[in-house]
């Protein structure tokens, strides 16, 4: 089984839980494996950890959490990326997760990147970093007034 | 920022290699064609918006900061 010595301490994954993000992420066009790690005891907190930098880990929020109302918008290329049908409307479920990327800056309020959340498409194990063109969501949403997590 | 009126069809040059075409015109949005060399990136502004915040993400995060957090989460969903 690999093992990878991750900031949080080392891990221990099974190839089959490698997600990959066929295009990268903004900033990090060149990194496409993660592992996602969502542990009982950091609920409901889910991490993404690269696969190839140990480094680089992303912690992230279910943005439901964040914002109960939030709606996904994803573009038909981003929903083929993670094999989903260009022309449908997904709906976040067990099988379409949809995380945002927290900010946590020492001495800084907590945000979260609602702007452009990660969609991972679970049957796939494929994700992609779905930037919104409509900006009604900040990159930098403040934490706050975070919600009750619901699935 | 320099402003410039075109229609449909009509382009403008940046430089000499970047041409800029307005291809369509609707209610909401317009469509352009960008035609540039392949070293030139062409990005939406959001996509750099999130790559900043991508970075800004990428450093800083310790285990003890994560720590407290789930804390702070836990106990507000413990409160309710």
């Amino acid at each position: 089984m690999p093992r990878i010595d991750t900031r949080f301490g080392s891990l221990d994954y099974e190839e089959d839980a490698v997600v990959e993000f066929p295009a990268g992420l903004p900033g990090f066009a060149d990194e496409r494996r993660f592992l996602l790690i969502e542990q009982p005891a950091h609920r409901p907190l889910a991490f993404l950890q690269s696969v190839t930098r140990p480094e680089l880990c992303f912690v992230t929020l279910p943005v439901r959490s964040i914002a109960a109302d939030y709606q996904l918008k994803v573009s038909p290329e981003d929903l083929s990326l993670i094999g989903l049908d260009p022309a449908g409307h997904p709906v976040i479920s067990e099988q379409v997760l949809c995380l945002a990327i927290l900010c946590l800056r020492r001495d800084q309020p907590p945000t979260a990147n609602l702007l452009g959340p990660v969609v991972i498409n679970r049957v796939a194990r494929r994700a992609v970093q779905a930037v919104r063109d409509d900006m009604v969501y900040s990159a930098y949403y403040p934490l706050g007034a975070v919600e009750e997590p619901c699935s | 920022m320099l402003v410039i009126r075109r229609g449909r069809g009509e382009s403008v040059f940046i430089g000499d290699n970047v041409e800029v075409e307005i291809l369509d015109i609707g209610a909401h949005q317009v469509k352009i064609g960008i035609r540039a060399p392949k070293q030139v990136p062409v990005l939406r502004s959001e996509i750099l918006l999130a790559s900043e915040a991508n970075r800004a993400s990428s450093c800083g995060v310790s285990p003890e900061g994560v720590a407290e957090l789930v804390e702070r989460l836990q106990a507000r969903s413990r409160a309710r």
